[in-house]
């Protein structure tokens, strides 16, 4: 039997979880929240959902107090049974005809929306990639107006021009991901074998943060995701930088960039590219991540410092201090900020860049796994004929961490 | 000596110790070594289980007094025979018989083994819940029944399921659309008579429904023995062997009964046209309009293309998917496609342009011009 006691102690704890559960959706700092659209596809979402979370709501609220008074009002007080009736044909045909009525109201503008977000005019194609744990992008073709003259490989931010319809093309090369920023459309999910379509648009410059949401394994949780939307004058310079030769920036004889330039090619060229690396004969250097990795997949690292998290787009290139004013910053000021990436507030002539975050990459370096689960464990690996999935363990020394580090910071 | 309850966990104890040794010899390895930490970690607590049992007498004081012995529910017989045994024995044979035959036979018993000594042990239990036979009958069906009715309903609601699946795989197309058609109408009309007949006794609607099930179950059997009929795919030849048939033109083919249309119709990378005048073009997905005779994919990802063939012979699309370290040049193509007729192509092409020594392109044999470049970035 139950105490009343006990019953009147648990009150309060349910007051508290239903007003913790009510304030958590005040939450400030939420990049993520679908009530936020800053796109015209998750505008179009946006003006859907709410109106229908209204109407579900009203009848959501009748149906509960329809049946608290009925618990209330007929609880079994001894009385005697009520008269025992069946069937009362008007009321049946009212609650049969009202939700379909709601059910009308309610479908016309949702079909409306699916036709409308179905919509495939745009001014830009980018195919994106998904595999354990982290998302790629390649451009071809022109994008709001910019001409891509060779197709750019990159991952982890999607840049994007600001104010103009981007259609991706979705796919998959392991296992089902799912496409998601919040802010510019819903999911769309990445499968094996078939290419699926999302539109987005970014009304403004800024950075828009997803993740993926389909449970795709171990670091499922840290497989995330940004859309970065430039204004076109600025993609326009990402576009131009990312097919910036080699040449131009290939590190100096005797640095320890050009220590690291070897180091990359014996370590991790056998996965990661770097776009028109030579070794020393002049040959080109090729990952073959098809060998090595169950996606046959390992990011592109040609402009590595323009992106700002590595990973998964999981971990910050950025100090904490400039990522904030990254993101904080306003839409006019923010292309030209992201576009110096870990330079930011750096002067010129400096030797290395203030707002990058060297302890999380040389963490990386020296033990991916200790960072991000991911199978690749040399010697767990026979169910996948001797290939990882993410980044195994190189056990790189101090000091080819450093060179690497030296290396990849002039890949920008 | 020994009361009823440490006679349950002596056996459990014994037998857990007995799969232990078993396991333990039989498989090695982490997963070896996990399972027999977990088998003798059962086996001790039922042991635990078993000396506390005996040492409070299953909790009944008065346990050791004959006459009391005697009256109590625990010691009544068996109302009736049980079929759980007969069942539990099954199942042991079929997994000694799975252990060296098939699989599917040692995990179909592994059910039948769970499931019969599930139900013998609470049939058992409940037997010995009290004295009245009839009060023992109800507290079983409260407590079974809420676990047979949903699993039977399932497991019948599977075969039928899996036997119309087995019927229409084995009838032929045309005859498939029909069955459907007539088998619905039947329902339909059948449903429609009884919601009109209220005169009709539960036992006539019972007795049709199992009698039609028992049909539809006897004839997805039969079918399943007869074997699906053949069904041609769209079939992508890729055998090395089968390469010269790829570059080549004409109407040489694998599978003369190939399917000439695709149903997919969309999430493929590109519709690719022959046209009338020779010229080969891309529709690309995301392109609404434009034709394309270059295409960009991603690398090493599946993807697929599907071949419209509009000119007025039949022809094939060749995919030449490039020339890569130690390894011949990569060809697949799709079966001869009729004129107005489609075709699906799936290919996958792991590493960039830059690492072929031969060119990325679609072709269509034998005819001139007829070229999309694959870009590989």
């Amino acid at each position: 039997m139950k105490s009343p006691h006990l019953k009147r102690s648990f009150r309060p704890l349910v007051g508290l979880a239903t007003v913790a559960a009510v304030l958590a959706g005040c939450a400030e700092d939420a990049p993520q929240d679908t009530f936020k659209p800053k796109g015209p596809n998750a505008r179009t979402i946006d003006d859907l959902q709410r109106p229908l979370f209204y109407v579900a709501g009203v009848v959501g609220l009748i149906v509960f107090a329809a049946v608290g008074y009925s618990l209330l009002r007929f609880k079994d007080r001894g009385q005697e049974m009520p008269e025992q009736t069946h069937g009362k044909t008007w009321l049946e045909v009212l609650l049969t005809v009202i939700p379909a009525l709601i059910l009308v109201g309610v479908g016309i503008p949702t079909v409306a929306a699916v036709f409308d977000l179905d919509d495939q005019s745009n001014e830009c194609v980018i195919n994106v990639t998904g595999q354990q744990w982290w998302w790629e992008y390649d451009y071809s073709g022109t994008c709001g107006g910019v001409e891509i003259t060779a197709p750019i490989v990159t991952s982890g931010e999607l840049v994007i021009p600001a104010g103009t319809p981007v259609l991706l093309r979705i796919t998959s090369r392991d296992v089902i991901h799912s496409y998601w920023i919040p802010a510019l459309n819903g999911k769309r999910d990445a499968v094996p074998g078939r290419l699926h379509t999302l539109r987005l648009e970014a009304d403004e410059p800024g950075i828009y943060t997803g993740q993926c949401t389909e449970f795709c394994g171990l670091s499922h949780a840290r497989m995330r995701q940004a859309a970065v939307a430039l204004s076109v004058a600025d993609f326009q310079t990402w576009v131009d930088n990312q097919l910036e030769p080699y040449a131009d920036n290939a590190p100096a004889v005797g640095t320890l960039a050009a220590e690291g330039e070897a180091t990359f090619i014996s370590q991790c060229s056998r996965c990661h590219q770097v776009n028109e690396l030579l070794t020393a004969d002049g040959t080109p250097v090729l990952a073959e991540p098809d060998l090595y990795v169950v996606s046959g997949s390992a990011p592109n690292l040609t402009n590595l410092m323009t992106r700002t998290a590595i990973a998964g787009w999981t971990f910050d290139l950025l100090t904490e201090r400039c990522r904030e004013q990254l993101w904080n910053a306003p839409p006019d000021e923010f292309g030209s900020l992201y576009l110096q990436g870990v330079w930011m507030n750096t002067a010129a002539g400096a030797a290395k860049p203030v707002c990058f975050d060297e302890a999380t990459l040389r963490d990386w370096l020296r033990d991916p796994g200790a960072l991000k689960p991911m199978y690749a464990d040399p010697l767990n690996l026979d169910s996948t004929g001797g290939r990882t999935r993410g980044m195994p363990n190189l056990h790189l020394t101090e000091a080819q961490i450093d060179q690497l580090i030296a290396f990849l910071l002039e890949r920008n | 000596m020994f009361t009823t309850g440490s006679k349950l966990f002596l056996g459990a104890t014994t037998i857990s110790v007995v799969t232990a040794v078993v396991f333990s010899a039989s498989k090695g390895g982490p997963i070896g070594l996990l399972g027999t930490i977990g088998l003798v970690t059962a086996a001790v607590v039922f042991a635990l289980l078993a000396g506390i049992n005996l040492f409070v007498r299953d909790g009944n004081a008065a346990s050791m007094e004959p006459d009391i012995q005697h009256a109590a529910a625990a010691a009544q017989p068996p109302v009736g025979r049980s079929m759980w045994p007969l069942a539990a024995a099954v199942g042991v044979g079929g997994l000694v018989v799975g252990a060296v035959s098939k699989p599917v036979v040692f995990k179909v018993a592994v059910v039948v083994v769970l499931g019969a000594v599930v139900e013998w042990m609470v049939q058992g239990w409940s037997e010995r819940a009290s004295a009245d036979a009839q009060y023992n009958t109800g507290l079983r069906g409260r407590i079974m029944h809420s676990l047979e009715f949903p699993i039977l309903a399932t497991v019948g609601g599977a075969g039928i399921v899996y036997a119309f699946s087995r019927v229409m795989l084995t009838a032929n197309q045309d005859a498939g659309r029909w069955i459907f058609i007539v088998i619905g109408a039947l329902v339909l009309f059948g449903g429609f008579l009884f919601a009109n007949r209220r005169s009709v006794s539960k036992q006539t609607v019972a007795g049709l429904c199992a009698v039609s099930a028992l049909a539809l179950l006897g004839v997805g059997v039969a079918s399943a023995l007869q074997g699906q009929r053949t069904i041609h795919p769209h079939p992508t030849v890729s055998d090395s062997d089968q390469k010269a048939l790829c570059l080549a033109g004409g109407e040489d083919e694998v599978d003369e009964n190939a399917s000439q249309d695709v149903s997919l119709k969309s999430s493929v990378v590109a519709n690719v046209y022959l046209q009338d005048d020779g010229d080969l073009v891309a529709f690309v997905n995301g392109y609404a309009n434009v034709e394309y005779h270059e295409i960009v994919v991603p690398r090493n990802a599946q993807l697929a293309v599907i071949f419209h063939n509009d000119s007025m012979e039949s022809q094939r699309l060749t995919g030449r998917f490039g020339s890569f370290p130690d390894k011949p040049e990569a060809v697949s193509c799709t079966t001869a496609v009729h004129p107005g007729k489609t075709a699906f192509l799936g290919f996958k092409i792991p590493k960039t342009n830059a690492a072929s020594s031969t060119p990325l392109e679609f072709v269509v044999p034998g005819v001139d011009g007829a070229i999309i470049e694959i870009t590989v970035p």
